[in-house]
């Protein structure tokens, strides 16, 4: 017999639970997430008017990522949690 | 996360199986045959990493699977690697995991850009690394497989797979294998290293997340600015990712090019200033004369202006450029190498030891001095 290995190492992750889903969008807290990529904006103001247009929801927040690579600072996603219940967002390449 | 990493399981095969085939089945191979790792391969190279088989490195995105000392060793056996190379190697995926750079990103981006390692000091020369004729080509065992290494960990560790979690539209030749050394030996300028506060002794690599080397020629200038208009032209088109998500850059001067500069006096400052100054585009053309839609590019910094005629520079300042000199002694040639853009920086790290230049203060290079 010949040794064969595992050249991959080992992902070590812990099992997050997906929030609950929403059944209606009437009163709640809406956030976008631009993720400041060439068409993201357009597409999440769009998202946005729609939106607004169709639901009475309690407040619109938008906000921006620094990079559209990189990961949300956590104060903002912090932010973002605190101040909303549900989010969107999108890339818009 | 779970701080438990179980060891790489080893098992076995028949003795008549052929184990290259093994691996290409697995999925472990970058494409071509990968060395079958052995019990002794992987023990010398371990003990070239410094032992202890289950010491995390560090984690590599966007799969971020642990990268012991045992995986990083059992990925250098497959490239063909040395012992010698490892701390090469090593330096160079730790400088591709600082979050600076945005490995994760690099990994998964739809653009080509891959990373480039440029080392410096006595380490690249005593590992017989390539920094002279066809250093970007084939034919050396040390720029090979160093840069074989790193990206069959960036597919095995890190899950760049094309499709999967690679998503690059066409990838480019240098993510088989992307690594040279700055030929210093020519001593025409200080050493890359050495301009960024590292003494000449000092053993570094650099990564830049980089497009392919686009080639300079120029068989006709007998002065600097001659030449340097040249790489200035290469640098000025809208087409490659600076020009439209701004960012970082390296120039490579072949050796006759910098032989020439080097006469004139020039230092690294000179070109570098030179060419950022010389180079660059109008904002009409990254705006298209706005044909398309009213164009404002997020991708380059809020400080441009954004009129048809403004100056935009290819990066936003000199030291934005990382400036090279590589190649062999014959040929009026230099590279241009377009980076990623403002989603990356490049990293500079010391092979062995620190993670950046020791001293504080002033540093003189080519008689001009820095805070």
């Amino acid at each position: 017999m010949q040794p064969v290995y595992d050249p991959r190492g080992v992902v070590g992750a812990e099992k997050k639970e997906v929030a609950a889903r929403i059944k209606s969008l009437d009163g709640l807290r809406l956030g976008i997430l631009d993720n400041t990529k060439w068409n993201a904006n357009k597409l999440l103001r769009e998202l946005r008017d729609q939106l607004q247009a169709q639901y009475p929801l309690a407040a619109v927040n938008y906000y921006r990522k620094e990079s559209f690579s990189r990961f949300a600072d956590p104060a903002l996603v912090e932010k973002i949690r605190s101040e909303n219940d549900i989010v969107v967002t999108a890339i818009g390449d | 996360m779970s701080a438990q990493l179980a060891a790489a399981p080893a098992t076995s095969v028949a003795d008549s199986a052929d184990l290259i085939e093994w691996y290409y089945e697995q999925g472990y191979s970058d494409g071509l045959p990968v060395v079958p790792p052995t019990p002794a391969k992987v023990a010398a190279m371990l003990a070239a990493l410094g032992g202890e088989p289950q010491k995390v490195e560090a984690r590599v995105p966007p799969r971020w699977g642990g990268l012991t000392r045992e995986v990083l060793a059992l990925n250098m056996v497959m490239a063909g690697c040395k012992p010698e190379y490892a701390p090469v190697v090593r330096a160079a995926m730790l400088a591709l995991c600082e979050p600076a750079f945005n490995l994760n990103g690099v990994q998964a981006t739809t653009h080509m850009a891959c990373p480039l390692l440029v080392v410096n000091g006595p380490l690249a020369r005593s590992i017989g690394m390539n920094a002279g004729c066809n250093a970007f080509g084939s034919g050396n065992r040390a720029n090979a497989t160093i840069g074989r290494a790193i990206r069959l960990i960036l597919l095995n560790v890190g899950g760049g797979w094309p499709g999967e979690l690679d998503k690059s539209t066409l990838g480019h030749p240098g993510k088989y294998t992307y690594a040279v050394a700055e030929n210093e030996a020519l001593g025409l300028l200080a050493p890359y290293h050495v301009e960024k506060g590292f003494k000449a002794e000092d053993s570094t690599v650099f990564v830049m997340a980089a497009e392919p080397p686009h080639s300079v020629t120029n068989h006709v200038a007998n002065d600097p600015q001659g030449i340097l208009d040249s790489i200035c032209s290469a640098m000025s088109t809208f087409a490659h990712n600076n020009a439209v998500s701004s960012g970082h850059c390296a120039v490579v001067l072949g050796p006759e090019h910098a032989t020439t500069i080097s006469k004139h006096g020039w230092k690294r400052h000179d070109i570098k200033n030179y060419l950022w100054m010389n180079s660059g585009n109008k904002f009409r053309e990254l705006a298209f004369e706005h044909r398309y839609g009213k164009v404002y590019n997020r991708s380059l910094p809020v400080w441009y202006k954004r009129e048809l005629d403004s100056h935009i520079p290819i990066v936003p300042g000199a030291d934005n450029i990382h400036l090279f000199v590589i190649g062999g002694e014959a040929g009026r040639f230099s590279a241009f190498i377009p980076g990623w853009g403002h989603m990356t920086s490049p990293v500079l790290r010391e092979i062995e030891g620190r993670a950046g230049p020791a001293r504080s203060g002033p540093r003189c290079v080519d008689g001009t001095c820095y805070l």
